[in-house]
C-alpha cells in the first residue's frame, strides 16, 4: 500500500509556558493508504499535538512531516491553507460545523472552497449525507440535530471532498454509546468503500477496538504500534 | 463570494439580540449626529439668511474703493455698462435692490442725534425683506413721495412722530453739503438696537438728491434664483466690468467677520459631533470584541478547515457592513421624517432671556432645524465609515489568530 503520510523524527516543545513542555518527542511514523488507526495514550501524552501538526495546524519544532512527497513543516502558510484544503480532512471532538449553513451547505463547503461545479459538489454533498444516513436532514441547520447527527455531518463533511486522509480528534468523546457505534459504523464503512486513511486520536475504548493499528504515545513518544487483523 | 455573503448575513441573526442592540446603537448615533448637524446647521441658515434678507442680499455690485472705505463720495455712477451687466445675467439675477445710504446728523428743535440714512425703492426693500411689516405707524413712502419713514429709537430720542419734520445734516459727495427737511410719514420697529436706534428711510431719488448724487449708489444689491450659484455670478460679472470701477462681492466677502464667526462655531460643533462619533465607535467596538471573543473557536475551525484568512476577513467586514449600513438606514429612516417634521414646525424657545437674545440679533425666537438632505448624507457616510473601520478590528485579529489555539479555546 502506498504511503500516504511520514514523519520522521517530529518534536514539539512548547516554550511559552514556564518549564518547556516536550509535547513530541522524536516521533517517526508511517501512514498508508486506507488505514484506519487510533492514536491512543494518556491526557498530556501528545495525541493532539501529533494530529495538529500532521494536520499542518502547528509547526513541529523539529523533523519533517512528507505528505503526498511535500514536506509540509517549511510550508509558507499560504501555500498551506491550500495543501490543507485539498489534502485533509479534519473531524473535530465538539463537530464544529458552521452554525449558520444547513446540513448540505456544510458538507459541500470544502468542496465550495476548492472551487468545484455546482452540480458535482451537490451530488457529492447529497450522497454523502445518505451515507451518513441523514438524507432527511439536508436542509437542516446544526442546532436541530443531535451531538450524533452533528458528528456525522462532520465526518460527511471531511470525506466529501475526497481527502488524502482525514484527522479525527476524539471525535465520540461527546457521543453516548449508541451515537457512537453509530458513527463508527459510518466511518468504517467510508474508510472501506472509499479508502480514505483515518487517524483517530481517542481514548474511547470502543474506538480503540475498532482500529486495525493502534499506535500509543506517552510523554510524547511512540510507546507501541500494534497492527490487528480485524474488520473493522 | 455568495457563500461569504451568506455566511456573513446569517451570522447576524444568530444571536438576534447582539445584532440589534449594536445596530440599535449605530442608528442612535446616526439619529443623533443627523439632530445635531440639523439644529446646527437650521441655526446658520437662519443667520445667513438674516443676513442675506435685511443687510447684504447675496451679491453686491459696489464702487472699487467703497468697501474699504464707505463714504458717499466712494458711491457708484448706476450707468448703463452697470446696467447692462445685471441684464446680461437676468436669469440667474431673481431681483436688484438699489441703495444709497450714509451717516447724517438728524434734529429736531434743539434734539440732535447721529442717523444713519438710506435711500430705497420701497418695492424693492418689500420684497427682499418685508420692510414695510416694521411700520408701527403712518406708512411707508412710495418711490415718488418725498417723505421720510424712522426707526422707532430715532422717533423717540428726538421726540418725533407721524407728520413732525426731521431735519438732516451730512456730507454729500465729493464736499457737497447735504441739508433737507423732511416730514415724518412713518415710524418703524426693528429687533437689533444698532438699527432701532439709527435708520432713516427716504425715498432712493429723494436721497440721491439730498446727498447730491443723482443717479449713483453706494451699493447695487442683487438677490439670486439659487444662491449656490453666487461665487461663479460674482466672477462673472466682475469679468464683465471695469475692474478699475466695480466690484461685485458675494455676502461672505462682505461680511468676513461673520463668516469668521460661522467657522469658529462650527469647529466647536465638530468638537461635540466627533465626540458623538467616538462614543459611537466604542460602543460598536465594544460589541465587536465580545463577538470577536465569543466566536474565536469557530474562527480557529474555519481556518483549520480550509477557509483562508482573507475569506475569513472578509465575511469579519461583511458582517460589520451589514450591521452598520441596517443602523444608519434605520437611523435615517426613523431620524427623517421627525427632522422634517421639526424643520416645518421649529421648536418655540421659551427661556425668556434667551427669547429676547434672539430677538435682538433679528432672528424668530425658535429652534429651527435644517432636512438638507447632504446632512442625512454626510452624517450617515461617517457613522458608517467609523462602523467601518472600528470593523478592521476583527479583521486584524484574523491575520494574526493562532489556529491551533483559537481552535482548542
Amino acid at each position: 500500500m502506498e504511503t500516504v503520510i511520514k514523519t520522521n523524527n517530529l518534536s514539539k516543545v512548547y516554550t511559552d509556558t514556564a518549564v518547556p513542555v516536550h509535547a513530541l518527542r522524536s516521533v517517526s511514523l508511517e501512514f498508508r493508504q486506507g488505514e484506519f488507526t487510533a492514536i491512543v495514550g494518556p491526557s498530556g501524552s501528545g495525541k493532539t499535538t501529533f494530529l495538529n501538526v500532521v494536520g499542518g495546524l502547528d509547526k513541529p519544532t523539529e523533523g519533517h512531516v512528507i505528505i503526498d512527497g511535500v514536506d509540509i513543516a517549511t510550508m509558507k502558510e499560504s501555500k498551506l491553507f491550500d495543501f490543507r484544503l485539498r489534502h485533509i480532512g479534519f473531524v473535530f471532538q465538539a463537530y464544529n460545523l458552521i452554525p449558520v449553513l444547513t446540513a448540505i451547505e456544510n458538507v459541500s463547503f470544502i468542496m465550495l472552497l476548492q472551487n468545484r461545479p455546482k452540480a458535482e459538489m451537490e451530488e457529492r454533498a447529497k450522497q454523502m449525507l445518505e451515507q451518513v444516513g441523514l438524507s432527511d436532514k439536508l436542509n437542516v441547520r446544526p442546532a436541530k440535530l443531535s451531538g450524533g447527527q452533528q458528528q456525522r455531518v462532520a465526518v460527511a463533511r471531511a470525506l466529501a471532498s475526497k481527502p488524502d486522509f482525514v484527522l479525527a480528534d476524539e471525535p465520540t468523546a461527546n457521543l453516548d454509546t449508541e451515537s457512537a457505534f453509530n458513527l463508527l459504523d459510518i466511518m468504517a464503512k467510508l474508510n472501506k468503500e472509499e479508502n480514505i486513511t483515518l487517524i483517530f486520536s481517542t481514548h474511547d475504548q470502543r474506538v480503540i477496538e475498532r482500529a486495525r493499528r493502534v499506535i500509543t504515545l506517552v510523554d510524547g513518544a511512540v510507546d507501541k504500534d500494534e497492527t490487528f487483523n480485524r474488520e473493522n | 463570494m455568495k457563500t461569504l455573503l451568506t455566511i456573513a448575513w446569517r451570522n447576524l441573526w444568530r444571536k438576534k439580540r447582539r445584532t440589534l442592540i449594536t445596530a440599535s446603537s449605530v442608528m442612535f448615533a446616526t439619529i443623533l449626529a443627523i439632530a445635531l448637524m440639523s439644529i446646527i446647521e437650521g441655526w446658520k441658515d437662519e443667520m445667513v439668511e438674516s443676513i442675506i434678507s435685511n443687510t447684504t442680499g447675496h451679491l453686491q455690485i459696489q464702487d472699487v474703493l467703497y468697501h474699504d472705505e464707505s463714504s458717499i463720495d466712494h458711491a457708484l455712477e448706476y450707468e448703463e455698462e452697470v446696467k447692462q451687466t445685471v441684464a446680461k445675467y437676468g436669469d440667474d439675477i431673481k431681483y436688484t435692490v438699489p441703495r444709497i445710504e450714509g451717516f447724517c446728523l438728524g434734529a429736531k428743535d434743539i434734539g440732535t442725534r447721529g442717523v444713519f440714512l438710506t435711500g430705497i425703492l420701497p418695492e424693492k426693500e418689500n420684497r427682499m425683506n418685508d420692510l414695510s411689516s416694521r411700520l408701527i405707524k403712518g406708512e411707508m413712502f412710495s418711490a415718488d413721495d418725498n417723505y421720510a419713514v424712522i426707526a422707532e429709537g430715532v422717533a423717540t430720542q428726538l421726540e418725533l412722530s407721524t407728520g413732525d419734520t426731521l431735519v438732516l445734516i451730512g456730507q454729500g459727495f465729493q464736499g457737497m453739503t447735504a441739508a433737507g427737511k423732511y416730514k415724518v410719514g412713518g415710524i418703524l420697529e426693528f429687533p437689533l438696537p444698532e438699527q432701532n436706534n439709527t435708520m432713516v428711510y427716504l425715498p432712493l431719488k429723494e436721497a440721491q438728491y439730498f446727498f447730491a448724487a443723482p443717479d449713483r449708489l453706494n451699493r447695487l444689491i442683487m438677490m439670486m434664483e439659487d444662491e449656490r450659484e453666487a461665487d461663479r455670478l460674482a466672477q462673472q460679472m466682475q469679468n464683465d466690468l471695469d475692474d478699475d470701477w466695480y466690484t461685485v462681492k458675494t455676502w461672505e466677502q462682505l461680511m468676513p467677520d461673520k463668516v469668521a464667526a460661522f467657522e469658529a462655531r462650527d469647529a466647536q460643533v465638530k468638537v461635540f459631533v466627533w465626540v458623538l462619533y467616538i462614543v459611537a465607535g466604542f460602543g460598536i467596538l465594544g460589541t465587536v470584541i465580545t463577538m470577536m471573543h465569543e466566536r474565536l473557536r469557530e474562527f480557529g475551525i474555519l481556518l483549520s478547515i480550509g477557509l483562508k484568512r482573507t475569506q475569513l476577513a472578509i465575511i469579519c467586514m461583511l458582517e460589520t457592513i451589514f450591521i452598520s449600513f441596517i443602523g444608519v438606514i434605520t437611523g435615517v429612516v426613523v431620524g427623517f421624517p421627525v427632522i422634517y417634521r421639526l424643520h416645518k414646525n421649529p421648536i418655540p424657545i421659551t427661556d425668556d432671556d434667551l427669547k429676547e437674545a434672539i430677538i435682538d440679533f433679528g432672528l424668530e425666537p425658535v429652534f429651527s432645524f435644517s432636512a438638507e438632505p447632504g446632512i442625512f448624507i454626510y452624517q450617515a457616510v461617517t457613522i458608517f465609515l467609523i462602523a467601518i473601520i472600528v470593523g478592521l478590528y476583527p479583521v486584524q485579529k484574523v491575520f494574526r489568530l493562532e489556529m491551533t489555539d483559537s481552535a482548542s479555546n
